[in-house]
């Protein structure tokens, strides 16, 4: 076959057709669930015409809106993969927020601790003490279903819980600043913290190491023994043991997996963002995650494109409720229905 | 005996959500939504009991709301067959985002919260003038008392009817009951739907009995530690009952020692409920009987092994 047929018949369809046809339902499924949106604010009586330009605009109006899109997508990424790498293995990782927070906790610690170590040393264990943390707190999880059979999703959600307090006892009674009217650490060192792109507006190294990341993970889901193991168990357990494959070790190895991603977000928000442990740091990361995930299916190559439509509407949200005084809880709800239009889309091509 | 009568007030939120988890459970549908519907049982319950002056109706609105969130979990479940976990954790981000979204526009932003009466306590007539055990069990608001007949009324209700039988049939083996004429998909909506309700009670009791007041935060877990109850009771009314004992017992423990001051930080005791449910959970999932079908849609057409 010469390169002219191969392109006609195979790649060219995927480009024109397939791509057209993965595509359209999520289209659509933003067009309606817009349109639903604005109905609401309709009722409500605001503005809505005004309401979708500050909402779908912010991000791409000014510099500032840029970065802060990305600053939203860098832990919005990777909660989403903490989601989506155990769903591969058919597990629900429910923790993602608590694993951010130990993950966050780990790297401030080395980051106050060892203050006095030279940056190539510092940043790169700041970094790893959260990742390692993380995959800790998604150990037990999967430590818990491997030994005892606990469902994943309460352990992990349950985890959340108790990540919250120790978050509050270290930011309260640990390192606490004392200036700060809210439970704070002080700082860490700055050896620790990650190097800017960008100084104005602020734009740390974090997003690199994310989209790397988020490659890595692709390509061992899509092109690696162990991820196709991994996406073999989740399809059909039953058949994957018939042909060797350990479901219950692998469901485990992919909650550790998905924790030490949400552990990461931790460090990167502190080594690169917060700069100090600081309560309420992990925002509604966990929910908007696990939307992410859910709206691409668990496919990793659609993951960073949602999220950053995710990151666009959340940074459009903030600015609508500031200016418009349309509560920002509005775009939750958008939200809600385009992963509803998506699940929807799939019913409707079944049939 | 202070303890004891908190105790029961506290069992009431674990007690319908828990009953409302084994419901749906107990026909194969697993209802993973109960923390965002119990917040928006809180909010809806709370707002309509602050607008209208009248709890009643805040109550009667709440479990509407949760009587259509079961409505929905079963049709995008029983009808469309769509993942269960799935559609539970995208019903729960809407109740999340409807909750808070309501009291946003209708209350807003507000430096001194709103406030509705909480629910008094109703003495008993006679029972609650016998010594001890009078004032704990029968000086309780009327919900602590639903929440004892509810538990008693499913029990009997699946035990000891043969709607009960026939329902926890749907749960076991969809195929047989469906081949012996029950009717498994009506028997997943209703159940859906009562159970969708029950949770959404279980939220309005908060700010009702607790509060007084809405806040975004207030569900603090009791959905997701409802759902380990249900698994700890082994999907049974009674079992359940008691299990809640256990679980409102260490919240109060908690809130009480913490109150105490004995030199243990206070966020170690926050964390009991969550760690000691985990415990508990390493041995009840062992051991629980769990319905054979949960989680799983049932499609006539398809073969079960």
């Amino acid at each position: 076959m010469n390169q002219q047929l191969v392109f006609e018949r195979q790649v060219k369809p995927f480009f024109v057709g397939g791509l057209i046809r993965k595509i359209l339902p999520y289209v659509l499924a933003i067009i309606a669930s817009l349109a639903a949106a604005g109905l609401f604010i309709a009722a409500m009586g605001f503005d809505v015409w005004h309401a979708y330009v500050t909402i779908l605009g912010t991000s791409f109006r000014t510099p500032n809106g840029f970065v802060q899109t990305l600053l939203k997508f860098v832990p919005l990424l990777l909660q989403a993969l903490a989601f989506t790498v155990p769903l591969a293995a058919g597990k629900f990782n429910i923790g993602g927020e608590g694993q951010m927070i130990v993950g966050a906790i780990g790297a401030t610690a080395i980051g106050i601790l060892l203050k006095d170590l030279p940056a190539p040393v510092l940043l790169p264990l700041v970094i790893l003490a959260g990742v390692g943390l993380g995959a800790f707190w998604g150990l037990i999880p999967g430590w818990l279903l491997y030994r005892y059979r606990v469902n994943e999703i309460l352990s992990t959600v349950l985890l959340n819980f108790v990540s919250f307090q120790l978050l509050n006892y270290i930011a309260t009674e640990v390192w606490a600043d004392s200036a700060a009217g809210h439970p704070t650490t002080v700082p860490i060192a700055a050896a620790g913290q990650l190097p800017m792109l960008i100084g104005n507006p602020p734009l740390n190294a974090g997003i690199i190491l994310a989209l790397a990341v988020a490659a890595g993970i692709y390509i061992f889901t899509s092109r690696t023994v162990g991820g196709y193991e991994l996406i073999a168990t989740g399809a059909n357990p039953r058949a994957a043991q018939v042909f060797g494959i350990d479901g219950r070790k692998l469901s485990l190895l992919a909650l550790v997996l998905g924790g030490a991603l949400a552990g990461l977000s931790g460090s990167i928000e502190i080594a690169g963002v917060q700069h100090r442990l600081i309560e309420g740091m992990q925002s509604n990361y966990l929910l908007l995650g696990i939307i992410i995930g859910l709206i691409a299916k668990g496919n990793n190559l659609a993951v960073p494109f949602v999220a950053f439509f995710i990151a666009v509407l959340e940074v459009g949200a903030s600015a609508m409720q500031r200016t418009l005084m349309i509560p920002g809880e509005m775009v939750f709800i958008v939200e809600a229905l385009v992963l509803l239009f998506v699940l929807l889309s799939d019913v409707i091509r079944r049939r | 005996m202070i303890f004891a009568k908190l105790v029961m007030l506290s069992i009431v939120p674990y007690v319908l959500a828990g009953q409302g988890t084994m419901l749906g459970g107990r026909t194969g549908l697993f209802n993973v939504a109960q923390e965002g519907i119990m917040l928006l049982g809180a909010s809806v319950g709370f707002l309509g009991g602050y607008l209208t002056g009248n709890v009643w109706i805040g109550i009667a609105l709440a479990v509407g709301v949760g009587g259509l969130a079961g409505l929905a979990l079963a049709y995008f479940t029983t009808s469309l067959k769509m993942n269960q976990f799935v559609i539970g954790l995208a019903i729960f981000f809407f109740c999340v985002g409807l909750a808070s979204l309501l009291y946003k526009v209708i209350i807003g932003v507000t430096l001194v919260p709103p406030l509705i009466s909480t629910l008094p306590g109703i003495p008993v007539p006679g029972l609650s003038r016998i010594p001890l055990l009078g004032e704990i069990f029968f000086v309780q608001n009327w919900l602590v008392y639903f929440a004892i007949v509810l538990s008693a009324a499913l029990y009997w209700l699946l035990y000891r009817t043969r709607l009960g039988l026939e329902l926890r049939s749907v749960g076991e083996n969809p195929k047989a009951a469906d081949s012996l004429g029950v009717n498994t998909t009506r028997m997943r909506y209703v159940t859906a739907i009562i159970g969708g309700m029950l949770m959404a009670l279980a939220g309005a009791y908060l700010p009702m009995v607790y509060t007084g007041t809405y806040t975004a935060d207030m569900v603090k877990g009791r959905g997701w530690l409802a759902i380990a109850l249900t698994f700890f009771g082994g999907w049974s009314p009674h079992l359940i009952f008691f299990g809640a004992l256990f679980f409102a017992g260490i919240e109060v423990l908690a809130f009480r020692v913490q109150v105490g001051g004995r030199g243990i930080p206070y966020q170690f005791l926050l964390m009991l409920p969550y760690l000691a449910t985990l415990l508990v959970m390493m041995f009840a999932f062992r051991r629980a009987r769990v319905p054979a079908f949960l989680g799983q849609n049932y499609d006539r057409e398809k073969r079960y092994q």
